[in-house]
């Protein structure tokens, strides 16, 4: 079986759907494949850009797009470094294709969203879904946290515990919790999400909640309100109670970047984009630097696709871009080399601030976003690498994954709109 | 155990996609999951087959979990056979004996087909059925077709291409929807192709559906060595069912541990093989134009060949036609599951995304693959659906099926 495409992406995650859709609008015929679903719907479901301080890691950052900049001077590979001349312009085409789906992304005055945790610890954040969007939290005049008796992996009084001893809250700002029951049994977060999709079980959860509501309270709850992207049950559940009801971030799987992932996936496939889940790449042929096809198999059929341009958004080692054995690393379609230095890959500690050296590992680019050599030197011409991928980032301590994974599938997108005929 | 067997069940990190995807979990508890019963208690199987949680049964065998594990772990295989274990323990229903034999349904319907229509459409004698051997009395029936595909169909003179195509029609096809199989028999007429006919077995899916494994295994062997013949012979095999089609490519190998490979070569949906005839410069590409909107559904089995729609492609050359993806997921008949009386409730939960995108489309006819998603569409949105092929067909000149 052949294919043939003007664009070709590999990856389903946000950086690949992102090129997909940046790519499509500018009226190029797209093919996207994955082997599975991308790792977005694992996310928050927030879009961090820059969490911390580049000088002082323990403070929050309050002008990320001002802190980008200066990370890309001191550090030019940092692969911010190749897509800082569209991070704003993607930010806006990202909030725009939300906006356009029904589920609007929220920034908090350029700055960074300080939003509460499963944990009750804050994290800093960039963009928000509305309906995790808490504002100040110096500012409330009560908060209520609420949970389900259905639902593991939500305690309210773990969270409330850890939100007073962070101090964000005023001295004198009440913090209760409550547990209400949505029909019973024990639920997985999409099971309980379904059930809340039903007006008449949203009526039961606000009949429990209401002798429990002090004036001015916050409601916190868990990322289960609503199924799909443009759900409302969100707003209907604080229009009923006539409070504000955030949900805040939780372990996967959590609803909020499973929804962002279903938007991002409906709007690629409405924009024409043919995408194929289950579909494995597992090698290509190159001549005279020139991807000619990707050889992919699904369910055992062997399927070869050509495209002008192919975008590598397979996600690092977790979604299989980048494999490894002691070492040593590499690219795992295209053999692309992977620097792994001399250091040891890993820190002593699994939460070490200094992060894990082996989320920086990745391959370079130029700042087209081609993968090029030590010396520089462009390896395939029509290959471009996005996301998880790309050399130099520590996601998990900068909180910059969502960021540079917007930013550089934008690019990507747009560079392979302008290939021409 | 094996090696293999440690690495495939390693693979899995736990990361739950399958779950948050599952259509079945997701509309109610009674199903622990994918991963639970798929790669988490087959850890605890290698050791003490009797490692089977009961809710196995309400898996629905969508292969959703397959598709979207960004690990390659053969979630679904882990539950079809978890589900054999547990029916070869403890036995199963009647009711899914008599359902998981669609071709020897089909065998019966034939000595009195408008009969058996009749009978399937009287509200007592379904309400009793329902009692008595657990049949939902709500959902609707297939109705068999006056004469089988293999007895309508009759070889065509077409010019000689050269070409050996062999059809595998699947068993909702012979009996029920011959139609599909003359669209396909006109189509590749329509193109000087003459199409070959063979009576073979049922492919198996909806006893693995059931758990009923050794009967399954037994007609995979026999239907596998009739195609290999077909292949040493030189033939492509079509087929325009996505189920029958991914249980002879994948199911045969996963599961009864067959050499499926020259399937997967010289098996093609029939849209593949157009698309290949396109692709060499082959295919007539003389259509009547056909200005009418249709709403598509994608099955899951077809999902799960993981090699996009097939029928994309070659419906863009029709003029005047749009297809509108539905993109709704699962419709929740899956096979003979939506049948059951305990299960009728959790197939339309499932199935209510497919009524919502149809009406919020406004489309008034659907097209897709499979003949129970067809059934099932239809009975959920009460619209007109429609195979693929029909439209194909009907844009070649023959048949008048969809209304302009």
């Amino acid at each position: 079986m052949n294919k043939y495409t003007d664009v070709l992406i590999i990856g389903a995650g946000l950086s690949g759907l992102m090129a997909a859709a940046k790519a499509a609008e500018q009226g190029k015929e797209v093919m996207l494949v994955a082997k599975g679903m991308g790792a977005v719907g694992l996310s928050s479901g927030c879009i961090d850009l820059w969490g911390y301080n580049l000088e002082d890691p323990n403070q929050v950052c309050q002008d990320p797009l001002a802190e980008i900049a200066r990370l890309c001077a001191v550090n030019p590979q940092h692969p911010y470094a190749r897509v800082r001349d569209v991070l704003e312009e993607s930010l806006l085409f990202f909030r725009r294709v939300c906006q356009e789906n029904g589920n609007p992304y929220l920034d908090h005055r350029g700055g960074n969203w300080l939003l509460p945790t499963a944990l009750g610890t804050l994290r800093p954040t960039y963009l928000a879904p509305a309906s995790m969007a808490v504002g100040d939290l110096q500012q409330v005049r009560g908060v209520l946290v609420v949970g389900f008796r259905e639902l593991k992996d939500f305690y309210p009084d773990v969270l409330a515990a850890n939100l007073k001893k962070s101090g964000v809250l005023q001295a004198d700002c009440p913090l209760n919790t409550l547990m209400v029951c949505a029909g019973g049994g024990e639920l997985t977060p999409n099971t309980l999400a379904y059930r809340l999709e039903n007006p008449a079980v949203v009526d039961r959860i606000v009949d429990q909640i209401k002798p429990h509501l002090l004036p001015g309270a916050v409601l916190l709850l868990p990322p289960v309100l609503g199924e799909r992207w443009d759900s409302q049950v969100a707003k209907n559940l604080a229009e009923k109670l006539g409070h504000p009801v955030y949900e805040v971030t939780n372990i996967p799987p959590a609803l909020p970047g499973q929804r962002l992932q279903q938007m991002l996936l409906h709007h690629v496939k409405g924009q024409g984009v043919e995408v194929v889940i289950g579909c494995t790449v597992n090698g290509a042929r190159v001549a005279d630097k020139r991807c000619t096809e990707v050889l992919a198999t699904g369910a055992g059929k062997p399927i070869k696709i050509s495209a002008k341009t192919v975008i590598l958004a397979t996600g690092s080692f977790l979604g299989g871009g980048l494999e490894s054995k002691p070492g040593k690393a590499w690219e795992s379609i295209f053999g692309l080399p992977v620097e792994t230095g001399h250091e040891k890959w890993s820190a002593r500690d699994f939460l070490s601030m200094a992060g894990h050296l082996f989320n920086q590992m990745g391959i370079k680019v130029n700042e087209h976003l081609r993968p090029v050599d030590k010396t520089g030197e462009v390896i395939i011409e029509n290959v471009m690498v996005t996301g998880a991928n790309l050399a130099g980032c520590n996601h998990p301590i900068e909180k910059c994954g969502n960021g540079v994974a917007v930013a550089s599938g934008y690019k990507a997108g747009k560079l392979a709109g302008e290939v021409g005929e | 155990m094996s090696s293999d067997h440690r690495l495939a069940l390693d693979n899995c990190i736990k990361c739950s996609i399958c779950v948050s995807h599952c259509p079945v979990a997701r509309v109610t508890d009674k199903f622990a999951g994918p991963k639970q019963n798929g790669p988490d208690l087959e850890r605890f199987r290698l050791e003490e087959p009797a490692a089977v949680h009961p809710s196995i049964g309400y898996c629905t065998n969508c292969k959703g979990c397959d598709v979207v594990c960004p690990s390659g772990v053969a979630v679904s295989a882990m539950n079809c056979r978890a589900r054999g274990e547990y029916v070869s323990m403890h036995g199963a229903p009647l009711r899914d004996k008599i359902l998981a034999r669609v071709d020897r349904m089909g065998k019966a319907a034939r000595l009195a087909p408008s009969l058996v229509n009749r009978l399937a459409g009287l509200r007592p004698l379904r309400l009793l059925a329902e009692k008595m051997l657990g049949i939902s009395a709500a959902m609707t029936m297939p109705r068999y077709a006056q004469k089988t595909f293999l007895e309508l169909y009759k070889p065509q003179n077409v010019g000689d291409t050269g070409r050996k195509v062999l059809y595998y029609p699947g068993c909702y096809v012979n009996y029920n929807a011959p139609e599909v199989g003359l669209a396909l028999a006109e189509v590749l007429a329509h193109n000087n192709i003459r199409v070959e006919v063979e009576q073979f077995d049922c492919c198996g899916l909806p006893l693995i559906a059931n758990g009923l494994l050794d009967t399954a295994r037994d007609q995979a062997k026999k239907n596998l060595a009739k195609l290999q013949g077909y292949i040493n012979r030189g033939y492509d095999i079509v087929t325009t069912c996505p189920s029958c089609h991914l249980t002879l490519r994948q199911e045969y190998r996963e599961l009864f541990q067959l050499n499926t490979d020259p399937l997967h070569e010289k098996m093609l949906d029939v849209f593949e093989y157009l698309s290949v005839l396109l692709q060499q410069g082959k295919l007539v590409t003389r259509f009547e134009e056909l200005p009418l909107q249709v709403g598509y559904h994608q099955p899951c089995h077809l999902k799960a060949a993981g090699c996009g729609v097939p029928s994309r492609e070659i419906l863009q050359l029709i003029p005047g036609l749009r297809v509108a993806d539905l993109d709704a997921g699962c419709c929740g008949l899956a096979g003979t599951y939506g049948f059951k009386k305990e299960k009728y409730a959790i197939s339309q939960a499932i199935g209510s995304n497919v009524f919502n995108a149809v009406k919020e489309l406004g489309v008034r006819q659907v097209i897709s693959e499979c003949g129970m998603c067809q059934l099932q569409i239809h009975h959920l949105t009460g619209v007109a659906v429609y195979h693929p092929l029909q439209v194909l067909a009907q844009a070649c000149g023959h048949g008048k099926w969809l209304a302009k």
